[in-house]
């Protein structure tokens, strides 16, 4: 007998929401009301998803398990939600016609990513992945009157398509190897199987699917162009909740293989540097934004990897909590990018110019943002990074440790470059004050508030990181 | 070493003086300049008062750490909010007070974007007494990056001369510095295997292996010492000091540069005594280095604060002579001439301050007569520059002067050629300021006002400084002994 209740968020996001948009989609549109009702949804989906998370049980024959470790992450896609659903009051770059579809399509993504944090069977977590990727696909071709859009999500559809022929290839043959897709009886039988070259490969290829999505190297180069070719909101969720479900499928992945496998620690190790490098330097030399903004979303997916290629719980519960941090800090960017681009049209690092004129509020959230993105104390970037280190360091990975910190050095050029532009860079033609609602300036203090205080006061979400990572390993 | 509890937090009070200053002044409307400087001299103030108290009442006798304040921060890291003060970081508090009050009234003409210039410089001077008191690692990077990102804007918005150039460049010489200690920090707390950030643990001999505290002396000694300009890691730090505005360039060359050699200290000495022993004649080279290279580099200079700038390499290099040679003596001088440096060049900084802003050059060529038109500007700039010649009677001299006792006994050739640069370096200096501040008055000076009494405050405060242990170095010497003589003593050979 199924305990519906442990399901609610799920329910909830999958009946509920995609219900009322689906009649919202037939009705005549009305951009207002669509917005007003997806804003209150999305709360009270926040809430339930709260309000589940003392919610414990396995489902589906053991295909599906709902435990501390998906919950948070579902507390988690679900403040993602809200925060771009927030965003989405100046809805420009997409024609108004089509406002509810892309909140059906973002409650749907956000279900799909719920099942991909609680799936235990390699088969579910392929099913979920596709589920949440073909909304994504959809939402970036939905951006209004660009040409550009559309040939942006065919590329990210043939990229996305390819991965997920590269990960179904790796599950066959895991599988051929030990005869089962359920996660728990591979974290029992991988471990010995592991030094096998097939199983390695297959490993390493359902990865690949994963670092699709987290957009590490090799598998990042559609980033940059889906990130410029998607409406704000959109790439915005793209960078936030999107990300954030892959950690916690790459931590329960990984920890499946145990820690026995020195090859493949190295071909993490290897590919987090390549991240890590790659994404740095070529951010360098962006103009757009949302491009520099791609490149760094792979540096750090290359930070996030140190964390999980440490294999201890120190390491997977410190890739969880810098989850969090490039949720907040990402979505501050983001959050900036929207109010600044009210028209909807990207924006060049140049136009940021005059911002502590326009909005001295949304110039120190950009500031606090991108120094914390940087790794500067004492903001929650920071304390992430501390975190990652240390686990990497305990394992003994000095190496590692000092590229990255070489890496966040560098990535300090690009971003003081976008806080000089903010700060420094006078427009060339004078533009207007940017008017803030009330909302809008509450939210603007929580996410300097958080960046601040999670950065000094780390312990709580540090403790609620490491009891979920304690119920995967 | 003994820990004193405090029955006050002194310390903390500092700290949250700071902070409640930042706050008021974030919430003060952007118009009213005038109550921002004020709240800033307050502020200033408040923290300089306490830091003499502390100066005044720190046990001699007793030693050790003191004025200590300990709370659990995140207990499952080992990361403790621990302060204390002993007798080498006491001086480096009242130099902070110092230079952030004086360094405070030396801005009070300033009329562009006051809100976030005060701002950004209390956020700056918080960092910096924190690293100053902070006996946990954790919070000794935090302090050290706080006090570090607020110089990109300072010197970006505020500046001169290739502000932007210099600002960046500063910045990311800085933080590649703080590239290598978070993984030296990490990396010793890793393998203490005692999961604490706590100094006081970690700096109990035998904790580390000989190797362990080779590879991390070796990341500390090279990050802090790009901060405190050891040669060749110092390019930084002459454009970055000609960039930046007065107060910045004050604080900047008077404090920060100190936190890298204290860093060197701390972190580097405190925990890795093996370490700084295998990495100590490659320490004595290249301050030598760097203080010989200052000079010759000086001597080419056509803009004061250029001159000023390199002069600085070669005292920062006569810091690291000191901490080289591994005796009482060294120590002694090299802590006493952190406090003298930063004195004597903050009093240089805000004096060619006061002269660019009146004739808006800094050509050495362009200038002549000051002592003419503005008798008490030339007057200020007189002592600094006596004082960074090292005169007796001003309190380099016998900081100078311990340093090269000591490393005359242990590096007699790098000593003669240090004593020998700075000989050279005084010729320099008396000439430039032959040229600009005797002869016929220049053209653009010759009409200039001279200071006025309000902005000769500061100045008179830091000349008083410097004067006072010029004349009685002792009430410098005995305290920082109440830390070396230990010290020393506790070394494993």
């Amino acid at each position: 007998m199924v305990n519906w209740m442990t399901l609610s968020p799920e329910l909830f996001y999958g009946l509920v929401m995609t219900a009322v948009f689906m009649v919202l989609c037939l009705v005549p549109a009305n951009p207002r009301r669509d917005h007003a009702t997806a804003l209150i949804l999305a709360a009270v989906g926040l809430a339930v998803t709260v309000g589940a998370t003392g919610m414990r049980g396995d489902l589906f024959v053991d295909t599906y398990r709902v435990d501390l470790f998906s919950q948070v992450f579902k507390v988690m896609l679900s403040l993602g939600l809200l925060l771009v659903v927030l965003l989405c009051s100046e809805l420009a770059g997409v024609d108004e016609k089509r406002h509810a579809l892309v909140y059906l399509l973002l409650s749907l993504c956000t279900l799909a990513m719920m099942m991909l944090v609680s799936a235990v069977n390699l088969v579910t977590i392929y099913v979920a992945l596709e589920l949440s990727s073909y909304c994504l696909y959809v939402l970036v071709f939905l951006r209004k009157g660009q040409a550009r859009s559309a040939q942006t999500a065919i590329r990210y559809f043939l990229v996305g398509a390819s991965a997920s022929a590269v990960m179904l290839f790796g599950l066959a043959l895991i599988y051929g190897a030990a005869r089962t897709t359920s996660v728990v009886a591979l974290s029992a039988a991988l471990p010995q199987l592991i030094s096998r070259p097939d199983v390695l490969t297959g490993l390493l290829m359902v990865l690949g699917g994963f670092f699709f999505k987290l957009a590490l190297f090799p598998f990042h180069f559609w980033a940059p162009d889906v990130y410029e070719g998607a409406a704000n909101q959109v790439a915005a969720y793209i960078a936030t909740a999107s990300k954030v479900a892959t950690v916690a499928v790459l931590i329960r992945i990984v920890a499946m293989a145990g820690d026995g496998s020195l090859l493949l620690v190295r071909a993490l190790a290897a590919l987090a540097i390549v991240s890590m490098t790659v994404g740095n330097l070529t951010a360098i030399v962006q103009k757009d934004f949302k491009r520099m903004l791609a490149y760094s979303t792979i540096a750090h997916g290359g930070y996030i990897l140190l964390g999980i290629l440490s294999m201890s719980p120190e390491g997977f519960s410190a890739a969880v909590f810098y989850a969090f941090t490039v949720l907040v800090l990402k979505f501050s960017c983001f959050f900036v990018l929207a109010k600044v681009a009210t028209d909807g049209a990207n924006l060049s690092i140049d136009g940021l110019a005059g911002l502590h004129r326009r909005s001295p509020l949304l110039a120190m959230v950009l500031m606090m943002a991108l120094f914390a993105l940087a790794g500067i104390p004492p903001t929650i970037g920071f304390t992430g990074k501390l975190f990652i280190f240390t686990a990497a360091m305990a394992k003994g990975h000095l190496v590692l440790v000092l590229i990255a910190m070489f890496n966040v050095v560098v990535s300090l050029y690009y971003y003081l470059l976008a806080i000089k532009a903010a700060y420094l860079t006078e427009p060339a033609k004078n533009l207007p004050a940017i008017r803030l609602s009330v909302g809008e300036r509450l939210l603007a203090g929580a996410l300097v508030a958080v960046t601040v205080c999670a950065g000094i006061f780390p312990a709580p979400l540090l403790d609620l990181a490491e009891a979920a990572v304690r119920t995967v390993i | 070493m003994p820990i004193a509890y405090a029955n006050f937090p002194y310390l903390t009070t500092i700290l949250l003086t700071c902070v409640a200053g930042l706050l008021i002044i974030l919430f003060l409307p952007a118009e009213q300049t005038r109550q921002i400087k004020r709240v800033s001299a307050v502020c200033a103030g408040v923290t300089l008062a306490i830091s003499l108290y502390l100066f005044v009442a720190y046990d001699h006798a007793a030693g050790g750490w003191q004025f200590a304040e300990k709370v659990a921060w995140v207990p499952s890291l080992g990361i403790h909010y621990f302060n204390a003060v002993d007798g080498f970081s006491l001086p480096m508090l009242l130099l902070t007070g110092i230079v952030f009050f004086t360094g405070v009234l030396t801005m009070w003409e300033l009329e562009l974007r006051v809100k976030e210039f005060f701002a950004l410089i209390i956020l700056l001077v918080t960092g910096v007494f924190g690293l100053f008191m902070s006996l946990d690692l954790f919070f000794i990077f935090v302090w050290f990056d706080v006090s570090l990102f607020p110089m990109y804007l300072l010197i970006a918005v505020w500046g001169s001369t290739r502000k932007e150039y210099a600002a960046m460049k500063l910045t990311l010489y800085l933080l590649a510095g703080s590239a290598l200690i978070l993984p030296g920090i990490v990396y010793l707390v890793v393998k203490s295997g005692m999961f604490t950030f706590d100094l006081t643990v970690l700096m109990e001999p035998g904790t580390f292996t000989p190797s362990e505290q080779k590879l991390a002396f070796f990341l500390f000694y090279i990050g802090f010492g790009i901060l405190a300009a050891v040669w060749p890691f110092h390019t930084w730090s002459p454009v970055g000091h000609v960039a930046a505005p007065t107060a910045v360039s004050m604080i900047h060359a008077g404090v920060l540069m100190k936190i890298g050699a204290f860093g060197i200290l701390r972190l580097g000495m405190f925990l890795c005594p093996v370490g700084w022993q295998y990495w100590a004649p490659l320490m004595a080279l290249l301050a030598t280095v760097g203080i010989v290279y200052g000079v010759l580099a000086g001597l080419r200079q056509t803009d004061l604060k250029y001159v000023i700038g390199y002069s600085s390499v070669s005292h920062m290099g006569v810091v690291g002579l000191g901490l080289a040679t591994m005796t009482v003596s060294g120590l002694n001088g090299a802590v006493f001439q952190m406090f003298a440096h930063g004195v004597m060049t903050a009093l240089f900084f805000s004096s060619v301050g006061y002269i660019y802003d009146r004739t808006h050059t800094k050509a050495i060529a362009e200038l002549g007569g000051l002592s003419r038109s503005m008798p008490l500007a030339a007057g200020f700039f007189i002592v600094a520059a006596l004082a960074g010649i090292g005169v007796p009677c001003l309190a380099s001299f016998w900081a100078e002067l311990l340093v090269f006792i000591a490393a005359f006994k242990v590096y007699p050739v790098y000593a003669v050629f240090a004593v020998g640069a700075l000989a050279v370096s005084a010729l320099f200096m008396l000439r430039v300021v032959q040229r600009t501040c005797y002869g016929p008055p220049a053209e653009r000076v010759a009409q200039l006002p001279d200071i006025s009494p309000g902005l000769a405050v500061p100045r008179a405060i830091l000349v008083s400084v410097i004067v006072l242990f010029g004349l009685f170095p002792s009430l410098m010497y005995n305290l920082i002994q109440t830390a070396s003589i230990p010290f020393i003593g506790r070394l494993p050979w």
